[in-house]
């Protein structure tokens, strides 16, 4: 019986040898998150070559200075597959594995439910994309949002389908997810101020394929615009079923979750025309010319709507981390919120919140197969 | 509106119903229920995409789109029946004499099986279908019908019309009619059970086959887990129809697309799935057979 005590005393010094030995040469692991695969893979991958670009680049200097060594940076993925629960359990997985930071997730129905579980754990938090309003209002000390708000692209949408399009009959979709519905209603309140009540309003199953019953609806109410809140499957099958199988000619007017060229690479023609709205051109930005250059040479190919925004999300944690000379979630997220910083989108400033000061919105219209953005 | 809406109906019904006729012709041979057919439907499609991609480079699509078409479906339907006829060999046949519930186990697993694979083979991304036929559309009592969708509708007809043919005035049909009737009574009259058995997973995978390629065609998007919706949306056709009656797998497929379009038109497009499936119980529970089913052994196969 002793023997067998003093075994088990053996076996747990030396567990708690193993766990503490690889510490000495430990990394720093920042914790990246969104839909890596499934239809909106083409998102995840954005986030992911972003935060892997900002890594490479940092631990090609060697890595992050930290009590005076340099630690090199740890990627973790984690793939959301845009559900909640997904998001959730991958954000106690990051946790669990100590992580400094994390980049995402990319849906606002996966960042405030994956929010709580990092601002307990005092994690911080920079998601690159999620635009929902309420994931920087819940009071969360280490939420940060790199990109925009819907409230701020909502009002921008509804300004444009009143002075430029000049429509009056408006319908509204959207596919029922916190980004998605807050989009349209955000679309829809500044739409009531500007005195244009939605002819038609109505949600859709994220996932259907086949639309043309709710818009043979809304066909009905022969609406001049179809604003869609929602990512672009949903989008790309929309537009496709409006003009091929119902032949409406309405405007088509969708978010930021619909700027990726699967848009009109797979709903080719039926997409000519529409309109979206994001941020304005990336690549006019003279920061942002070394990671364009940077991704096309790594990637083969040119940088998405979000991937700026996740290389900068990676940047800001790891320069913190240098810069605090610590990993403590507090302290990292008080000196994000302390200054002004200078990145790859230019100037950058977080309010008490955690939103940028400042992120304007414009309107980009497909034309010819790809976005130009308008003036 | 209404005619509209049945037109969104009727082509979604004829999907339903082509998928949902391999669910019932398993069944009713070896009363089993075949959660990989749906996968065998998504594989229909990669393979029509896959076909496309080499006629468009032989630059055939442009020569010859008579040709073109008959190659998008005939590759897929060989393609999709052999993986069937395996599947029936490798999942099902050493399961033959075990419990009802092991099969049912193994078709999960295949079901699980397939979709990751074609998921690691194929990348996880959506997939474009290329366009192949521009039919253009015309205007019918208010409602817009686009040539596709008359294609389509005249497609799974015929491959209907086929079937029943096939059932009824073949050698090989009776067999089937014959299995499914008693087993064991036709291995001793001399029917090859297993023969017949192989063929019936081979018919429903080519009505998979093509109900995978029209749906390609038809929405022009692609991805690795189509089959599970469409796998039980087509299963609970099946089930309302009647599940081992192939009429009934016709009936199931067009009602439940129908009721799903009008209550999406007129009612709410958030609940479409949820009433879908209300419809179903409510049936169940009056009609625990279905609403054809259990009628005439004959028409069972």
């Amino acid at each position: 019986m002793r023997k067998w005590t003093l075994s088990l005393f053996a076996v747990s010094v030396a567990l708690l040898f193993a766990a503490s030995s690889p510490r000495a040469a430990e990394t720093i692991k920042i914790g990246v998150a969104g839909p890596l695969t499934g239809d909106q893979a083409a998102f995840g991958e954005m986030l992911k070559n972003g935060s892997l670009l900002a890594a490479e680049e940092w631990n090609a200097k060697g890595g992050v200075v930290l009590r005076g060594k340099k630690v090199k940076v740890e990627l973790l993925w984690g793939d959301d597959r845009h559900d909640p629960r997904e998001g959730v359990s991958i954000a106690h997985k990051f946790v669990n594995s100590g992580v400094v930071g994390v980049v995402g997730h990319f849906n606002s129905s996966v960042s405030i439910p994956a929010s709580t579980v990092y601002s307990e754990a005092g994690v911080v938090q920079i998601t690159p994309a999620s635009t929902n309003p309420k994931l920087t209002e819940q009071g969360f000390m280490t939420v940060f949002r790199a990109c925009g708000r819907d409230d701020q692209q909502g009002e921008v949408a509804a300004e444009f389908i009143k002075n430029k399009l000049k429509a009056k009959n408006v319908a509204i979709l959207h596919d029922k997810t916190t980004y998605g519905q807050g989009l349209a209603d955000e679309t829809r309140r500044f739409l009531g101020r500007l005195g244009i009540k939605p002819v038609f309003y109505s949600g859709i199953v994220q996932g259907d394929k086949d639309f043309t019953p709710v818009l043979t609806a809304a066909k009905q109410k022969n609406p001049e615009v179809v604003f869609f809140g929602g990512i672009h499957p949903e989008a790309i099958l929309l537009v496709k079923q409006m003009r091929e199988r119902l032949g409406m000619n309405a405007a088509f007017i969708s978010g930021d979750g619909v700027y990726v060229d699967e848009f009109f690479k797979i709903a080719g023609k039926a997409a000519e025309g529409s309109y979206i709205t994001f941020t304005p051109d990336q690549a006019k930005i003279q920061a942002a010319q070394g990671v364009i250059a940077k991704h096309r040479e790594r990637f083969g190919k040119e940088v998405g709507a979000y991937t700026i925004y996740s290389y900068v999300a990676a940047s800001l944690i790891l320069q913190s981390i240098q810069e605090t000379n610590s990993t403590a979630g507090a302290r990292l997220s008080a000196h994000l919120r302390s200054k002004a910083w200078n990145t790859a989108l230019g100037k950058i400033q977080f309010n008490a919140k955690g939103d940028v000061l400042e992120s304007p919105y414009v309107v980009w219209q497909v034309k010819g197969g790809r976005f130009v953005q308008l003036n | 509106m209404l005619t509209q809406q049945l037109v969104n109906g009727i082509v979604v019904g004829s999907v339903y119903a082509l998928i949902a006729l391999g669910y019932t012709l398993v069944y009713g041979i070896l009363q089993l229920i075949n959660f990989a057919h749906g996968e065998i439907y998504m594989m229909g499609a990669y393979v029509g995409i896959a076909v496309l991609g080499v006629l468009a480079a032989m630059g055939l699509t442009q020569q010859s789109l008579a040709l073109s078409i008959l190659l998008v479906f005939l590759v897929p339907m060989v393609y999709c029946a052999a993986y069937g006829v395996t599947l029936e060999r490798v999942a099902y046949r050493p399961l033959r004499q075990a419990p009802r519930l092991s099969p049912l186990i193994s078709a999960i697993g295949m079901s699980i099986f397939l979709q990751n694979y074609v998921q690691v083979a194929q990348g996880a991304r959506d997939k474009a279908f290329p366009n192949l036929l521009s039919l253009g559309s015309f205007e019918v009592m208010g409602a817009h019908v686009s040539g596709l969708q008359v294609f389509i509708l005249a497609a799974a007809l015929a491959m209907m019309a086929g079937l029943q043919l096939f059932i009824h005035r073949t050698r090989l049909g009776r067999a089937m009619r014959a299995t499914a009737q008693d087993r064991t009574m036709a291995a001793l009259v001399g029917v090859d059970v297993n023969r017949v058995i192989a063929v019936t997973f081979a018919i429903g995978s080519v009505l998979a086959a093509v109900a995978g390629v029209m749906v390609g065609m038809y929405y022009g998007l692609v991805n690795h887990y189509i089959g599970f919706v469409a796998g039980i949306k087509a299963f609970t056709a099946a089930v309302l129809g009647g599940i081992g009656n192939v009429t009934g797998a016709l009936v199931g497929g067009f009602l439940l697309a129908l009721l799903e379009s009008f209550w999406a038109g007129y009612v709410s497009a958030v609940y479409k799935d949820v009433f879908a499936f209300l419809v179903l119980v409510v049936v169940l529970i009056f009609r625990p057979e279905g609403i054809l089913g259990g009628s005439t052994e004959v028409d069972r196969a």
